[in-house]
């Protein structure tokens, strides 16, 4: 049975550039939403976000998300020490749903404005899949290549893919991930939707009133577990299992009862054959708007009980960065494996009722939690579970 | 406005932002429900809804607090255009 | 161990420029091909507006943009070619290159011309590229996995293919594969500056019931092709650059996996659509791989225009050509038949960037 395992982490969030910096402001609970810089915020409700802090490299000629994806791959790659053979070979999945929006939008507005702006070579690069083409040719990845778009879940569907191509034995690694930039789309958008908090978001916080948007990118290199022991990799830990279902019951809101985020976990706990019980921590969607969380906690119950478990939500802390939550959420979740540490739920002063789990509010928590799963339910009920476990 | 005045707003909205064909919303009266699931409603979701705030805060000039519950107030455009006009400066 | 799963195509929908229905309506207008209003005047083939209002209740249609409509009227016509029952476990997989630009723009203007007010909440879940699968997998009622790829130019093919492993490795009892793209009119006026130029590009949706024969045959559905191999691969080149590499991974694997050599190939359904410079990459790539005996290679995109719709038409069309022995679009004029020496046919799709597909297409 081929075993697929994490070998590489790259990342780039509000809480700055690299994974050191990403858990080290986890770990201490550390909250990275503040008015936002990168686009106008003007008359919106909400002004704030997460934004990462630092110039990120790269020419001008580059989208913000492409070099935000860059940046964090480039880690993931070096952390696994791939040489140039495993990368000739190596699959690339990329989860994005922006793309170079940002820079399109600069010029559409300009344009609008009466100004005839010459588009960029950026625009050239505006729809999700130039990610994946930019990546493939900067870091020589000659394997098989393809982007998914599934709205909040696609780091996570990235994920699921890249596994899913190395159990088939179509390739031996791959590099995946998820990768958002700011937009004023998403921006105004979530704004109108009224779905964003003025303030830092709550999740599982009784008066919690919505999720912050954020930004950044999340690249994992995964392995054929005998290949990577073979050269010597540092195994970070197994992903064992994913389960992707659809709600097919409306465009924006989750079905009510959870019950496709329920298969979603229960399909992935299949997969790693694992009972809930062995189950010790779930990195929650939770993007802290009043349905989410409801409803996650809901499905979050239906499969585990009332339990031990502790459910924790990343998003807390760097906002839901969109294509690059399922991602970036997923290294939080391995990392916390591998430190027996599980991240807190920032800004969360008093639990909802309603929910039967303990969020772990404020200060990070010691536990030595073997397994774990990440879920991230997108937008129109894409439902996907990753499940990790110490090797 | 008069509650008439304020309800026809609210029927050229159901075509501009909602994109019911005209017909469909002239033939909409004050009583007609407007919640998806009702027997004889319109068919509004969530989501028409929010867009209808949008509009009706553009429009009339009020705001919309989320924190409190709205179904009440988006049962037909009689309830609707009372609420709006409840809220209208000078009402 | 179990014998490997055989993927079988038993639904076809097609709603384009110049094909509605499903598998004898695509099978209608390959016998009798002719290029569709819009291309032969060098613009875009479209949808005409007289056919959608006809496929969508207007009740629906309100909530619903153009692109997702588009989807969804090919998506139906599909599964009810197949009498499939989506209660039993229906994955979804839809492929495309533009998504909906057009709802992206107007949203957009919304906010130029108004400011806040002026945002649509409606128009706001259309600007993630996913909308079409949310509200297709809402219209058909598909639960299990459901994905969106987005591609330049095989983003179609590449969905078939993805939707085949999903079967294939077990993941799915059944999946509907499918590829839509809209060129709208302000899309299509920047388009240079989105870096395209040379193509002939249409519009449309094709959609194609996935199941393995085992399923198939025991409910009985008629089987209208088998897709005996899928893969995808990389070529190296720049990003919207055309490479130099020849040896094509994608083609050699999935002849593999079909158990074929490059002689059993009777016919080719090539993504060639006007690009100069990667037509001309593809016919080097197919000559390297299918070499002396290079079989006539189908350009449908001459008839059709280039869209995600017309990479999964490509698979049908395929399945009908080992039908009935005929391949349309392979030489000039584009409006001619050909005869085929075998009933085995190759599906090819090569992007600008290196993105590669391959699929082997035989019949029933």
């Amino acid at each position: 049975m081929r075993r697929v395992v994490v070998t590489g982490l790259g990342a780039v969030t509000p809480l700055g550039l690299g994974v050191k910096a990403y858990w080290s402001g986890l770990a201490s609970g550390t909250c990275a939403l503040r008015p936002l810089t990168v686009i106008e915020t003007e008359s919106f409700r909400c002004r704030i976000g997460g934004e990462v802090p630092e110039a990120v490299g790269g020419s001008w000629r580059r989208t913000r998300a492409d070099r935000l994806a860059i940046a964090a791959a480039d880690e993931a790659l070096a952390d696994a020490g791939l040489g140039e053979p495993e990368r000739q070979g190596a699959a690339l999945v990329v989860g994005a749903v922006g793309g170079g929006m940002l820079e399109a939008e600069a010029w559409y507005w300009a344009a609008s404005r009466g100004r005839r702006a010459r588009a960029l070579p950026a625009v050239r690069s505006m729809l999700p899949c130039a990610h994946a083409d930019t990546l493939a040719a900067r870091f020589r990845l000659g394997g098989p290549r393809h982007t998914v778009v599934t709205a909040c879940s696609s780091g996570a569907v990235a994920l699921a893919e890249a596994a899913a191509l190395i159990e088939a034995g179509v390739a031996e690694t791959a590099l995946a991930g998820g990768v958002d930039s700011i937009t004023r789309i998403c921006f105004m958008g979530f704004n109108a939707l009224k779905l964003l908090d003025p303030a830092p978001c709550r999740p599982f916080d009784r008066d919690r009133r919505g999720m912050s948007i954020g930004e950044g990118a999340g690249f994992v290199v995964l392995e054929e577990e005998t290949r990577a022991r073979a050269r010597g990799a540092r195994v970070y830990a197994e992903l064992a299992g994913y389960g992707m279902t659809t709600d097919a019951y409306h465009v924006t809101a989750p079905e009510p009862d959870g019950e496709g985020m329920a298969r979603a976990i229960q399909a992935a706990l299949a997969q790693a054959r694992e009972e809930p019980a062995a189950v010790g921590y779930a990195n929650a969607h939770g993007t802290g708007t009043p349905q989410n969380d409801r409803v996650e906690a809901r499905a979050l119950e239906r499969v585990f009980g009332e339990g031990g478990l502790l459910v924790s939500s990343t998003k807390s802390m760097i906002g839901h960065t969109m294509a690059a939550a399922g991602s970036l959420e997923a290294i939080a979740t391995v990392l916390a494996l591998g430190h027996r540490v599980v991240p807190p739920t920032a800004n969360l002063d008093i639990p909802d009722p309603e929910v039967h789990f303990d969020c772990v509010a404020r200060v990070s928590r010691e536990s030595a939690v073997d397994c774990a799963i990440s879920n991230s339910f997108g937008f129109g009920g894409q439902n996907v579970t990753l499940l990790f476990r110490r090797r | 406005m008069e509650p008439k005045e304020i309800i026809d707003e609210l029927k050229t909205m159901l075509v501009s932002r909602l994109k019911f064909d005209p017909r469909r919303a002239a033939e909409t009266t004050e009583a007609t429900p407007l919640a998806k699931g009702v027997e004889g409603s319109i068919g509004l979701d969530s989501l028409d809804f929010i867009e209808l705030s949008i509009a009706i805060e553009e429009r009339f000039g009020v705001t919309m607090d989320e924190s409190e519950d709205l179904t009440q107030h988006f049962v037909s455009f009689a309830t609707l255009s009372q609420f709006i006009a409840g809220k209208l400066p000078g009402a | 161990m179990s014998a490997p799963v055989r993927v079988v195509i038993t639904g076809v929908g097609v709603v384009n420029a110049a094909i509605v229905g499903d598998s004898a309506a695509l099978g209608a207008f390959l016998a009798a091909p002719r290029p569709a209003s819009g291309v032969a005047e060098g613009g875009v083939a479209r949808v005409p507006s007289s056919v959608l209002p006809g496929l969508i209740d207007a009740g629906d249609a309100r909530r619903l943009s153009r692109v997702c409509q588009l989807s969804i009227a090919a998506a139906r016509l599909a599964v009810r070619e197949s009498r499939i029952d989506a209660g039993g476990g229906l994955g979804l997989v839809i492929g495309t290159e533009f998504g909906d630009l057009a709802s992206t723009h107007v949203f957009a203007d919304g906010f130029l011309e108004r400011g806040p007010a002026g945002l649509s909440a409606l128009l706001f879940p259309n600007t993630v590229m996913n909308t079409m699968a949310a509200t297709t997998a809402i219209a058909v009622g598909a639960r299990e996995l459901t994905l969106t790829l987005n591609a330049p130019t095989v983003a179609g093919e590449l969905a078939v293919a993805r939707g085949a492993a999903a079967v294939a490795s077990g993941r799915a009892r059944a999946v509907l594969a499918g590829g839509v793209d809209e060129i709208d009119p302000v899309v299509e006026r920047h388009l240079p500056d989105l870096g395209f130029g040379g193509d002939t590009l249409g519009e449309g949706a094709a959609f194609v019931v996935l199941e393995s024969r085992a399923t198939a045959e025991a409910r009985g559905a008629t089987i209208l092709g088998e897709i005996a191999a899928a893969t995808w691969r990389a070529l190296p080149a720049r990003p919207w650059g055309v490479g130099r590499q020849r040896r094509s991974q994608a083609v050699t694997a999935a002849l593999d996996h079909a158990g074929i050599a490059a002689e059993d190939v009777g016919a080719v359904y090539g993504s060639a659509s006007g690009d100069r410079a990667r037509d001309a990459w593809e016919a080097a790539v197919l000559g390297a791989a299918l070499g002396a005996s290079t079989p006539p290679v189908a350009r449908l995109a001459r008839l059709l225009g280039r869209h995600a719709g017309l990479g999964v038409l490509r698979v049908a069309a395929a399945a009908w050509t080992a039908r009935s022995g005929l391949l349309p679009a392979a030489g000039a004029p584009p409006t001619g038949l050909t005869r085929v020496a075998s009933p085995t046919g190759l599906v090819h799709g090569l992007a600008r960037g290196g993105a590669h597909v391959a699929l082997v297409v035989g019949g029933p």
